[in-house]
C-alpha cells in the first residue's frame, strides 16, 4: 500500500520506542577501530556504483579520501533507497534496518554507516518539524557540503535542433525516472501540457538508452547523471539543453553528509577534508574525471 | 538453537509424538476440504474459515451463556529477536496448528500441548525494503503442503510434517519493490496470490500456480492495458489485455507503472466460480499527475479461476487522490428480497463507504457510509460512483508551495483497513472493525529522495473523538443501519470472527481478546494476551470441546504513522505469540 503516506510521518519518534538503537561509533572509536563505514547509494552512477565488481563513483572516491585522511581502512556501506531521505537516515545512520537482527547474536551492533554521503545540506530540511513540533531529523547532523546539484536535460540533436524552452515537449516525447521530481514536474507543470509526452523509466540510464533507440527525444535527470551519460556515450549527437525550468520550486540544492547527532567530531574531520579538496581544486578534478560539471556548494560561493 | 531455514533440535522427538497423536487422519488437504471448510468444524484449512471468507463458524458449544468459562490452555511464543506486527490467522488440521510470524516465519504447533513441531525461518536478502512493517497474514494448506508468501516476494511450499521446502517460486522481484504478506488461497488445486508493493512503479497482478508443483498457470495484471498470460504445456500464451486498450483511463504512459497492487489477497465464491480480489491505490500518489479513472486501481475484480480473465470490476474510488486502497475483502452472502434470493457480496472500503454488489455481475445494489463522517464525497450515485467534493481533494504538490490544508475523513489508513470483517449467517449482519480518524494533508516542497529534491505531501492523522478511534460495528447490509457498536480507545487492527453461538470475537491493540453478543453488542468476555492483537481469531472443535485461537503481537501500519494517533499507541508493547483457549466440556454442559 501507500507510497506517499510516509512522507512526513513521525517515524523517528515511534521508532525510538520500537527499535533498538544502533550504538554510535564516535570519532575516536572509528579511528581506533582502523576502519570507517561510508554509506553510499547502491547502483547510483555516477555517484556510487560497482565497476568491475569494485565500488566506484564520486561519493566512493570522496569516502576513500576521508578514510585516507583519518588513516583508516575504507569500508563501503551500500544503501538501498527507501521512500524518502528520512527513511534512509533512519535505516543507515542512526537506527539501522529492522531486518538487521541476528538470533544467534542478539546483542550484535547494528550495521550502519559512520558517514552517509549525498545528503542534502538544507537548513529548512535539517530543522523541519513534525505536526507535534518535534524535530524530524534530530538523530543526525547534516553537515560538510561538497557539491551543488541541479536538474538538466539532454536531447537527441537528430530529433530536435535545440531545446531552449520546455514547450517542445508538448510535441516530442521525453524520458524521466519513475517517481522522481522530473516525473512530477513534466506531468503537472504548465497545465499538464507535457503530460502525454512524458515517458517513465526505471532510472536515467534506461531513459537514455530509450533516447538512443529513438523512443524519446530527450531525457531529464540530475545534472551529474546527464553529464555522466553524455560522457559515457561520447558522441556529439546527444547534447545538453539550455532550457530553464519555470515555476519549479527548487532549481538547485547543496549536497553534504550526515553523521549521528552525537558524533559531530567526525563531521568536523570530514569538513577539513572537503575544504582542502575544494580550495586546492582536487574536488573539481575528481568530478572532471567522470566528465561532470562541478559546482561548489553555496557555502563556498563568495558573493561580492 | 535456531538455524535459518529449519530449526530442528527437539523437533524430531516432538514430530514422532505428533505423528502418533495425529496418525488417525494423515490425509492431505483436498479441494473438497477447503470448499467445505466453513461446515467442517474440527479443522480450519483456509484463510477466512471457508473460501468465501465469511469468518463464520456454525459451532454453538461456546455461546453467550457459557463464554465466561472460556479459558486459556496454552500460549506459544514465536521467540527470538523478531517481534513487530503479528497479523496471522492460524490454520488447524489433524491436531497441528500452522501459523506465521513476522519476518516470514512459519510454525507448526501441536494443538494439544502447544509444543513446537517445526519452524521455518525464511532467509531474507540484505537491502530488502517492504513498505509497511514485516508482517505476514498466514498460510494455505493443500495436500501435504503448507504454502506461504515471503517478504522477498516468493511463494514457499513446505512439507506439513517436516517443514522442509518442497518448492519455492519467485512471484516478483523484491528489488523492484515487491513483497508478499497476504495469506495465499487455494482454488481448484491452484495457489492464488497477489503482490504487495505500492511504489517504484510496480504493477499489481493476480497469479495462479499449480499447488503441487509450483508451476505458473496464469498471470493477470490489474492495471488496464497490460497483457495477461496463460501457460499451456509449458508455453506462455497471450490471454487478452486487462480491460481496454492501454492509456484509456491513464494519461501518457503512466499505465505502465500504475500501481493497483493486490496486497491483501482475495477470496473465492464457488457459486459463481469467481475469485474476488481488491486492488490498491494508483501510482504515482499525486492524483494531479494522472487525470482519469485509472483502472483497475482501488477496485474489486471478479476473476475466472481457470483462465485468469476478469469477469467484471467495480471501482470504489476512481482517480484516487487519498490513498484509499481498494483492497478490502469482498465477502459473498445471500439474502432474501421479497422471497427472491439475492446472490450478493459486500465490502467495507477504506474510503468510508460500505457497498453491496450483485456478485454475479458486479452491479451496484446499494451503498452507504459506515463511518461517522465522509469528507471527500457527498455520497454515491445510482451506479455506486462517488460524488466528489472537489475542494476536498489534496492539492497539487507541483504547485511548490505549502498551499492550503485539506482535511480528509476517513484518513488514508481507512474507515476500515486490512482487518477482515465477519458475516453471521444467523443474524445476517456484518461485523466491521473500523476506525474514526481524519487527516490533514498539505504540500511539502522541502523534501528529498536519493540525493534529489522531491515534492511530498505532508500529513497528520488525528482521532476525531477523545474517547475512541476504533469502532466495531454490526451493520445490516439490507438497511444500511448500524445495529450496535463497540468503541475502543486505540484503533482496531485485528480481524473478526462470528459464531452460531451468538458470539462475535475480535482483539484490540490493548491486548484483549474480546467477545460480544452478536445481537446486542454487549461485551461478554475479555482476556488480556499480553501484547496487542492485530491478527484474526479462529474457532474449531477437538475431542468434543470448542477452541478459540488468536495471535498476539502489536505492530503493523498504525505505529509507523505518528501524529496524535501515535500518542495513543506508543505505550503498547510488542510481542509474538499464539494463544489458544477452550471451553472445557464440563462448563459447556453447565451452560446448556
Amino acid at each position: 500500500m501507500m507510497r506517499w503516506s510516509k512522507f512526513s510521518a513521525l517515524l523517528a519518534l515511534c521508532s525510538l520506542v520500537l527499535g533498538g538503537q544502533a550504538q554510535a561509533r564516535l570519532y575516536d572509536d572509528v579511528v581506533a577501530s582502523g576502519y570507517i563505514r561510508i554509506g553510499v547509494y547502491r547502483d547510483f552512477p555516477p555517484y556510487s556504483y560497482l565497476k568491475d565488481d569494485q565500488p566506484a563513483g564520486i561519493d566512493v572516491d570522496l569516502g576513500r579520501a576521508i578514510a585516507e585522511d583519518l588513516g583508516v581502512e575504507f569500508r563501503v556501506h551500500w544503501i538501498t533507497p527507501d521512500e524518502t531521505l528520512e527513511d534512509d537516515l533512519r535505516n543507515n545512520v542512526w537506527r539501522g534496518s529492522v531486518f538487521d537482527k541476528s538470533d544467534e547474536n542478539p546483542l550484535a551492533l547494528k550495521d550502519v554507516a559512520d558517514v552517509m554521503m549525498r545528503v542534502p545540506y538544507d537548513r529548512d530540511y535539517a530543522y523541519k518539524r513534525d505536526d507535534q513540533g518535534l524535530l524530524i531529523n534530530e538523530q543526525v547532523v547534516m553537515t560538510s557540503p561538497y557539491h551543488q546539484e541541479r536538474w538538466q536535460l539532454a536531447f537527441d540533436s537528430q530529433k530536435l535542433e535545440s531545446v531552449k524552452t520546455l514547450a517542445k515537449f508538448q510535441y516530442h516525447p521525453i524520458g524521466v525516472e519513475v517517481d522522481s521530481l522530473p516525473a512530477f514536474y513534466l506531468t503537472t507543470a504548465l497545465q499538464g501540457r507535457m503530460r502525454e509526452n512524458t515517458r517513465h523509466f526505471a532510472n536515467p540510464r534506461v531513459a537514455f538508452d530509450a533516447m538512443k533507440s529513438g523512443q524519446v527525444s530527450a531525457v531529464m535527470a540530475m545534472r551529474s547523471e546527464i553529464d555522466w551519460l553524455l560522457h559515457e556515450d561520447g558522441s556529439v549527437r546527444y547534447r545538453r539543453a539550455e532550457n530553464g525550468f519555470p515555476s519549479m520550486g527548487k532549481q538547485a540544492w547543496d549536497i553534504g553528509i550526515a553523521v549521528r547527532e552525537g558524533d559531530r567530531d567526525l563531521g568536523y574531520a570530514v569538513d577539513g577534508v572537503f575544504e582542502r579538496m575544494i580550495s586546492d581544486g582536487s574536488m573539481a578534478g575528481l568530478f572532471s574525471k567522470y566528465g561532470l560539471t562541478y559546482e561548489k556548494p553555496s557555502l563556498y560561493v563568495t558573493t561580492p | 538453537m535456531k538455524r535459518l531455514g529449519l530449526s530442528t533440535g527437539f523437533a524430531v522427538t516432538a514430530l514422532v509424538a505428533a505423528m502418533s497423536t495425529a496418525s488417525v487422519a494423515q490425509a492431505g488437504v483436498t479441494d473438497k476440504d477447503i470448499l467445505n471448510d466453513q461446515m467442517t468444524t474440527e479443522d480450519v484449512v483456509s484463510n477466512g474459515l471457508g473460501p468465501q471468507g465469511q469468518r463464520f463458524s456454525p459451532l454453538t458449544k461456546l455461546n453467550t451463556k457459557n463464554v465466561q468459562e472460556l479459558r486459556p490452555v496454552w500460549s506459544f511464543s514465536f521467540g527470538g529477536e523478531k517481534q513487530r506486527g503479528q497479523e496471522s490467522q492460524p490454520l488447524v488440521k489433524d491436531g497441528v496448528m500452522y501459523v506465521t510470524g513476522s519476518y516470514s516465519r512459519v510454525f507448526a504447533i501441536d494443538v494439544k500441548t502447544g509444543e513446537e513441531l517445526w519452524e521455518y525461518n525464511a532467509r531474507l536478502p540484505d537491502g530488502i525494503m517492504p513498505c509497511c512493517d514485516v508482517i505476514n497474514r498466514g498460510v494455505a494448506l493443500y495436500d501435504d503442503l503448507v504454502i506461504f508468501g515471503t517478504l522477498d516476494a516468493k511463494l514457499v511450499a513446505l512439507n506439513k510434517d517436516t517443514g522442509k521446502t518442497v518448492w519455492k517460486k519467485t512471484v516478483s522481484d523484491y528489488q523492484e519493490g515487491y513483497s508478499l504478506t497476504a495469506a495465499p488461497m487455494i482454488v481448484k488445486g491452484k495457489v492464488i496470490t497477489g503482490v504487495s508493493g505500492g511504489e517504484f512503479g510496480v504493477v499489481g497482478k493476480v497469479e495462479a500456480y499449480d499447488a503441487k508443483t509450483g508451476d505458473l498457470v496464469w498471470t493477470r495484471p490489474t492495471v488496464e492495458g497490460h497483457m495477461g498470460y496463460i501457460y499451456k504445456d509449458g508455453k506462455k500464451v497471450e490471454n487478452g489485455i486487462s480491460g481496454d486498450k492501454p492509456g484509456k483511463t491513464w494519461p501518457g504512459d503512466l499505465w505502465k507503472t500504475g500501481g493497483a497492487a493486490t496486497w491483501l489477497g482475495g477470496y473465492y465464491d464457488p457459486d459463481t466460480d469467481s475469485i474476488f480480489i481488491g486492488t490498491g491505490n494508483p501510482a504515482p500518489w499525486n492524483s494531479h499527475m494522472r487525470p482519469g479513472d485509472n483502472l483497475f486501481s482501488s477496485s474489486r475484480l471478479a476473476i475466472d479461476p481457470d483462465t485468469g480473465k476478469i469477469k467484471w470490476h467495480f471501482q470504489t474510488t476512481p482517480h484516487d487522490g487519498w490513498d484509499f486502497d481498494g483492497v478490502n475483502e469482498l465477502i459473498s452472502f445471500d439474502y432474501k428480497d421479497g422471497g427472491k434470493t439475492v446472490k450478493a457480496a459486500a465490502t467495507a472500503d477504506r474510503n468510508g463507504f460500505f457497498y453491496v454488489l450483485n456478485r454475479e455481475n458486479g452491479e451496484f445494489i446499494r451503498g452507504f457510509p459506515f463511518v461517522d463522517k465522509v469528507s471527500w464525497a457527498k455520497g454515491l450515485d445510482d451506479k455506486g460512483r462517488p460524488i466528489f467534493i472537489d475542494e476536498n481533494r489534496p492539492g497539487n504538490p507541483a504547485a511548490a508551495e505549502k498551499g492550503s490544508t485539506v482535511v480528509a475523513q476517513p484518513s488514508f489508513l481507512g474507515g476500515k483497513n486490512w482487518m477482515p470483517m465477519a458475516y453471521s449467517q444467523d443474524t445476517g449482519y456484518f461485523y466491521v472493525p473500523s476506525n474514526e480518524w481524519a487527516m490533514d494533508i498539505w504540500n511539502e516542497p522541502v523534501n528529498y529522495k536519493k540525493g534529489a529534491a522531491y515534492l511530498g505531501a505532508g500529513f497528520t492523522i488525528h482521532p476525531t473523538n477523545d474517547e475512541y478511534i476504533g469502532v466495531l460495528r454490526a451493520i445490516d447490509p439490507k438497511s444500511g443501519k448500524e445495529v450496535w457498536r463497540y468503541e475502543n480507545y486505540a484503533p482496531l487492527w485485528g480481524g473478526v470472527l462470528a459464531t452460531a453461538g451468538n458470539l462475535v470475537f475480535t482483539g484490540n491493540p490493548e491486548g484483549y481478546l474480546l467477545a460480544f453478543d452478536a445481537k446486542t453488542g454487549e461485551m461478554v468476555y475479555k482476556f488480556n494476551t499480553g501484547s496487542g492483537i492485530v491478527g484474526s481469531p479462529i474457532t474449531w472443535e477437538m475431542d468434543g470441546e470448542q477452541y478459540v485461537s488468536v495471535v498476539s503481537g502489536w505492530g503493523g501500519a498504525v505505529p509507523l504513522w505518528g501524529g496524535e494517533v501515535a500518542k495513543r499507541v506508543k505505550h503498547l508493547n510488542q510481542g509474538g505469540s499464539v494463544w489458544t483457549f477452550k471451553l472445557p466440556a464440563k462448563a459447556a454442559m453447565a451452560g446448556n
